[in-house]
């Protein structure tokens, strides 16, 4: 039996020491604001220093919970003790590629690739990673099928302006 | 009666064919979302927002409404099907309309779920038409010193009641009131927290931040962690309530509208205190407590479900005649009438009564929709359930991926997007809760300027803030609220102590 991640020392720690370092960021940024009051005598910078310092109180805190016994009344996350890493990075290329992409290959093409990497993800951390040719054809036909009524709704009935692959409006 | 013609006037606009149909579509997509696990209604008006730009504002507030009590009849069929709550509010409708499905009887206790929320909503609609312009006639007289601390009264709810831990409520509340000083200060027009980018200039979007945290955070959640976890789904049976069925449901109905009422129109939030309020009376209530937790009782689904429909219909008060949103759900609504430059508040019965009444109006009407869709329907929408889980997630990554990109059309944000979903899982995982980033977020500008045009009004002095009745009022309620269940828990804990030292060991 291991333990849960979520109970984990370091893990508790660092996320502790995250908290302070923000608190420290924006502090550093807060001293930047011009404390210029106006009629008021509180100026813009007010409330980032007050913000920081309760951070860093909150930091501190969680550290000292992490070292001595943990985050207290902690509710486990539900699901795995251990995080399922492979389907991680087929999720996260798949968002970060459309991000990256969406302007050149348009909402479509670049949403229906975001689909077809999710979907592998989804199945490798079920165990069932499939990468075979069919399974990549039928995963993108149905990614485009999800993405194009979309993006046709929006562009042509509402409107709105989504990235084409074309200026026709209609890819 | 002025109010009636008011309201009259709300079903003139809101029966008109083009906005029935956004009604209507609105409720089908709010009873999806409440299926489907992993999106909720806040995600989903996050996503759809894009739409402000074209349609006008009466009909996508209609829509929005639609999707937000559709969210709540379809999230029971979840609990009681699959016994996995969507959000807190239903929790208690899942562990006894799970138990309930599991005994053979998930057709009635869907019935009773779908029912009560009617009664439930459609009185706490009522109340909504004539307590919201009453509130709003007595909200035009606060100043803000008041407003300020009404909205410290919200965030120190929303922080401290929500969640287990006070330290870690605190540490999302101010997460999200540090993103909400991002960009250009409101009263001096300086420039904080940019870094030179020129896409932050305008702030962070609350959309980006809910979709990230609520459909980002949980589709990568899901992937790391819950790939294998097996849902087993309970037999639908016909939706059919016996006569003793609804003998034992309709008194557990009433109750738990008036008990769930209140807690929505409080700037506090959070349904599920209602509902454990509501579960607890039928128990101690019901002449049928054996049932409770074995076998299932009805009461004990009908009451909760019915006090979560009200509450949440109650949370349109602050909402509508503050301008304070007590849930994720309400504050991404007062990003949608941001878009179109309406500020919720006392005057909006006055500057928009016609939206407001049309709003009002559409949601009596929403109800007797969502009635009809639900209890004859359902058989349709449990069909939903059997899409794979890869691919119902992939979508909701296409879709989380519209509505930020429609917003503002910026690859930039995807990426703050992706970020924003990598906070969510490491709060998600070691539990911290995610409201009180939202709420903090898109509350804490408008705070920040009432309390400096508080200290303004003062002359500088803070001593504004105790020297008004109102607020000073408002700052022991909130005093009251920090302390009051520490010193309930330590006492409890002390008694429970005595009584394990008094007996023999």
């Amino acid at each position: 039996m291991t333990q849960h991640s979520s109970r984990s020392k370091p893990l508790q720690t660092l996320i502790g020491v995250g908290i302070v370092v923000l608190a420290g960021l924006l502090a550093w940024g807060a001293s930047s604001v011009s404390s210029e009051a106006g009629y008021g005598g509180v100026g813009p910078n007010f409330l980032p220093w007050v913000v920081s310092a309760v951070l860093l109180i909150c930091g501190i805190l969680c550290v000292v919970h992490a070292l001595t016994g943990g985050f207290r009344d902690l509710e486990e996350g539900s699901g795995d003790e251990r995080a399922h890493w492979k389907g991680f990075v087929w999720v996260s290329a798949g968002l970060l590629l459309n991000a990256l992409l969406i302007t050149t290959l348009g909402f479509i093409l670049s949403c229906a690739l975001c689909f077809v990497l999710s979907v592998r993800g989804f199945k490798s951390s079920e165990g069932e990673l499939d990468l075979r040719l069919n399974a990549w054809i039928k995963d993108s036909a149905i990614g485009i099928a999800v993405a194009a009524p979309v993006y046709w709704m929006f562009t042509q009935l509402l409107a709105i302006n989504l990235p084409g692959l074309t200026n026709t409006g209609w890819l | 009666m002025d109010t009636l013609n008011l309201l009259l006037q709300g079903f003139i606009t809101a029966a008109t064919p083009i906005n029935l149909l956004w009604a209507f579509v609105g409720c089908m997509i709010g009873t999806a979302v409440g299926v489907l696990p992993g999106i909720g209604p806040a995600v989903a008006v996050a996503m759809l927002l894009p739409i402000t730009v074209k349609v006008e504002a009466t009909a996508s507030m209609i829509f929005f409404g639609g999707i937000y009590y559709g969210a709540m009849y379809g999230g029971s069929t979840t609990s009681i099907l699959l016994n996995t709550p969507g959000e807190a509010g239903s929790m208690v409708t899942a562990m006894e309309g799970n138990k309930m499905a599991k005994n053979g009887r998930a057709g009635a206790a869907l019935a009773t779920a779908a029912i009560g929320s009617f009664v439930a909503g459609t009185i706490a609609t009522v109340l909504v038409t004539f307590f919201a312009p009453l509130v709003a006639e007595y909200a035009v007289r606060l100043g803000p010193p008041e407003y300020f601390m009404l909205m410290v009264l919200a965030f120190t709810t929303v922080s401290a009641v929500l969640g287990k831990s006070t330290l870690r409520g605190m540490v999302a509340l101010f997460v999200g009131l540090a993103m909400g000083l991002i960009g250009i200060d409101q009263i001096t027009g300086q420039a904080r927290y940019t870094a030179g980018v020129p896409e932050l200039m305008d702030g962070i979007e609350v959309v980006l931040i809910a979709v990230g945290l609520f459909a980002v955070g949980e589709a990568l959640y899901n992937v790391m962690y819950e790939g294998r976890v097996d849902e087993t789904q309970n037999r639908l049976t016909s939706t059919h309530m016996t006569k003793e069925e609804w003998k034992r449901s309709w008194p557990a109905w009433l109750r738990a509208t008036f008990i769930g009422f209140p807690f929505g129109t409080v700037p506090a939030g959070g349904s599920e205190i209602p509902t454990f309020l509501s579960y607890a009376a039928e128990k101690k209530l019901s002449k049928h407590k054996e049932e409770f937790g074995t076998t299932g009782a009805i009461e004990g689904v009908a009451g909760p479900e019915a006090a979560n429909n009200a509450a949440i219909t109650a949370t349109l008060i602050p909402l509508l005649t503050l301008g304070i949103p007590t849930s994720n759900t309400t504050a991404i609504l007062l990003g949608a009438f941001q878009n179109y430059g309406i500020q919720p508040g006392p005057q909006l019965f006055d500057t928009n009564g016609a939206l407001v009444w049309a709003l009002i109006a559409s949601m009596y009407i929403g109800n007797v929709m969502l009635l009809i869709l639900n209890l004859p329907l359902v058989g349709l929408w449990v069909k939903l359930l059997n899409i794979p889980k890869s691919y119902l997630y992939a979508g909701i990554l296409v879709f989380s991926t519209l509505g930020v990109y429609g917003m503002r059309q910026s690859a930039f944000d995807l990426v703050l997007l992706y970020a924003i979903g990598l906070l969510g899982v490491v709060m998600r995982r070691f539990d911290f809760p995610a409201a009180p980033v939202v709420v903090g977020m898109i509350l804490g500008p408008l705070a920040e300027a009432q309390m400096r045009n508080a200290v303004s009004i003062g002359e500088g002095k803070w001593s504004i803030f105790f020297e008004r009745p109102g607020s000073l009022t408002l700052m022991v309620i909130v005093v009251a609220v920090l302390i009051i269940p520490r010193v309930l828990r330590r006492w409890a804990a002390r008694k429970a102590a005595a009584e394990a030292g008094t007996a023999p060991a």
